[in-house]
């Protein structure tokens, strides 16, 4: 059995006394989609901020291919090869949107090779903007783009980073249905590409659609984790969180969603 | 796909590392003016040195001479601060302490002896000394935090000065070096170190450190999350900065063979270089540039014309410009070749609203 890519070890943050996160525990194997699934101010985006090294834990440590990189600052953990992406997307915005991902592809985890490559990199960019399809917009303004094209923006940024570990804030929310579905269509994209994704969503159906395995945390703990079948029947996550809306609708919803995963799998091979 | 190959073209553009001059124009071709300007600008600069260089055979009047030189000053420490202020997006007020320390530390060094050029680069590695040891503390703050700790740094280092009686405290420092005046002399430095300037300006903004000051400037958090160490960034920029700057309060010091607190370390020279970059377009190459020329030459006619009044102007202008035209004149300059696009292909197309919206976003981010 190899080594997880990720064991977070009883992860603590407190705000002024408040407890946003409470001895959190957990692991992510290498090459999986994780979902992370919580009612608002469950310490979702704390937890992510955490790994991305935005936020300082008060306790508990984040051991990433076996090295501690607990309070590491942001720039240090894209060099080992975490990179997150913005609930709300953050372009630069009078930069192109080249330029952008240009940003990812000279400062993360590829950064010597693009050095190497010299003005190669300009193609490299390129390339990850037709991977998210964005080509067109290649010379745009960043700050004019559609919100479904910044989130795209987003990705193509975070994976010119080269991550090995993906952290993926709500890349979905406020998007049409078929923008959600070719933004998940990428994130297995990515995944295929070897790349670990950390997905943090409100969308259940997208969530069930493309994870391997969600953990679902309520007031800042673990409540269950597991694939998406068994977390769903988890008696304790339906009655804290999910109660209402699988009792309901849900179940139809998430064949649905699922059935329309399988379709897209279909079509891309 | 042809859409694809469409895109080709530009990539070696954008493949030049800071890709400045990506986004100029949103998409569509350029019309016969906007090249035209484009052409303009680029032989201009050359056209501006040469015939600075140049200027002394014609034997112009030792004043024209004097006031060139001080221009010239004024460039450099004009581009130098638009590097941390422009790129970088940090607004500093204390420019005027790397200026006086540059000029002070020439006066000292000339003084024991050392030759011009040495003593030049003791006054840029003592303001870069310098900038390190404001910028490690000052640059945990941002936006106009840092903006009144620049204010606070200055004054303490203008006290400081003004009781350091090794160099003669409130009452000066006198240069005394030996062999005759060459005002030229004097011009040709200060010539080639504006130069220098604006050829570091135009590097800097082309290199991977470019990048990271646009990418800190539009969004410290988001450019730490792609890997940009925002801090090694700004301290990089202040320390090339603080050393341009030093270096002109040097020449400027050597100059005038006389160096005080209240002048070198006045709370106005750190106004005039945060104001010159404002003027001409922050965040460009060129701005500062023009910025400084414009000041460089006005100045002793305003402060001649309203002793009482000039900071008020200063002032004034300074809101109009943010107000009304942030990316200054050379945002401005943009403005009227984009107008005159418009009106060359009146009538042919449609749709040049978003277009322009665009290039003015962008106006503050190229050079």
């Amino acid at each position: 059995m190899p080594p997880p890519l990720l064991r977070v070890e009883r992860l603590t943050k407190t705000f002024a006394g408040l407890a946003a996160l409470q001895d959190v525990s957990f692991e992510l194997e290498r090459g999986g989609i994780y979902g992370l699934i919580g009612p608002n101010g469950a310490g979702k985006t704390t937890l992510l901020a955490i790994l991305a090294g935005a936020l300082r834990p008060t306790a508990g440590r984040v051991v990433f291919e076996e090295r501690d990189l607990t309070g590491m600052p942001a720039f240090a953990a894209v060099r080992h090869g975490i990179v997150r992406t913005h609930q709300v997307p953050r372009p630069f915005r009078t930069l192109s949107v080249l330029d952008n991902v240009e940003v990812g592809i000279r400062f993360g985890r590829g950064k010597a090779a693009a050095e190497e490559a010299g003005p190669a990199a300009g193609s490299a960019a390129m390339r990850i903007l037709e991977r998210v399809g964005l080509t067109h917009h290649a010379r745009a303004v960043a700050g004019t783009l559609s919100v479904g094209d910044q989130k795209r923006l987003e990705l193509a940024r975070a994976i010119a980073a080269r991550p090995s570990l993906l952290l993926c804030d709500e890349v979905c929310s406020g998007l049409t249905a078929p923008e959600t579905e070719s933004v998940l269509r990428l994130l297995r994209e990515i995944r295929q590409a070897g790349t670990t994704i950390l997905y943090v969503e409100h969308d259940l159906k997208a969530i069930m659609a493309v994870c391997d395995r969600v953990i679902v945390m309520d007031h800042g703990q673990k409540l269950a984790e597991g694939t998406p079948a068994e977390v769903q029947r988890d008696p304790a996550v339906v009655e804290a969180y999910i109660g209402g809306e699988v009792g309901k609708g849900d179940p139809a919803g998430t064949a649905g969603a699922a059935g329309a995963g399988g379709a897209a799998g279909t079509g891309e091979a | 796909m042809g859409r694809l190959e469409g895109e080709e073209a530009p990539l070696g553009m954008t493949a030049a590392p800071a890709a400045a001059a990506t986004a100029e124009d949103g998409g569509g071709g350029r019309s016969r003016s906007s090249r035209a300007a484009a052409a303009a600008a680029r032989i201009s600069p050359w056209l501006l040195g040469a015939a600075l260089a140049a200027l002394p055979l014609i034997g112009p009047g030792p004043n024209l001479i004097r006031l060139l030189f001080v221009t010239l000053v004024w460039v450099t420490a004009s581009v130098a601060w638009n590097l941390l202020g422009g790129f970088g997006g940090q607004v500093s007020f204390g420019f005027a302490v790397f200026y006086g320390l540059g000029a002070y530390a020439a006066a000292v060094a000339l003084n024991a002896g050392l030759d011009p050029v040495s003593s030049c680069l003791l006054a840029a590695g003592v303001a870069t000394v310098a900038s390190l040891a404001i910028g490690l503390p000052t640059f945990r703050l941002k936006g106009p935090y840092f903006a009144i700790a620049t204010i606070g740094v200055s004054e303490a280092v203008r006290v400081v000065m003004t009781n350091v009686s090794a160099t003669g405290g409130a009452s000066g420092y006198r240069v005394m070096e030996r062999g005759a005046f060459h005002q030229l002399q004097h011009f040709y430095s200060a010539l080639g170190l504006a130069a220098g300037a604006v050829a570091i300006s135009v590097l800097v903004r082309r290199s991977r450190l470019g990048l990271a000051l646009v990418a800190v400037r539009e969004d410290e958090d988001a450019a730490a999350d792609l890997g940009v160490n925002p801090l090694r960034a700004k301290l990089l920029a202040h320390a090339i900065a603080a050393a341009l700057t030093g270096a002109a309060g040097g020449l400027h010091a050597r100059y005038a063979a006389y160096v005080n607190p209240q002048g070198e370390f006045a709370f106005a020279i750190s106004v005039a270089i945060l104001l010159m970059p404002i003027i001409g377009g922050v965040g460009t190459i060129w701005g500062p540039v023009i910025g400084a020329c414009i000041y460089g030459l006005v100045h002793d006619e305003i402060i001649a014309a309203f002793p009482q009044l000039h900071l008020l102007i200063y002032g004034s202008l300074l809101i109009v410009i943010v107000l009304f035209e942030p990316a200054g004149i050379v945002g401005l300059l943009r403005r009227l070749v984009r107008a005159g696009d418009r009106r060359g292909r009146q009538g042919g197309r449609g749709g040049q609203e978003g277009q322009d919206g665009r290039g003015r976003a962008h106006a503050a981010a190229a050079p």
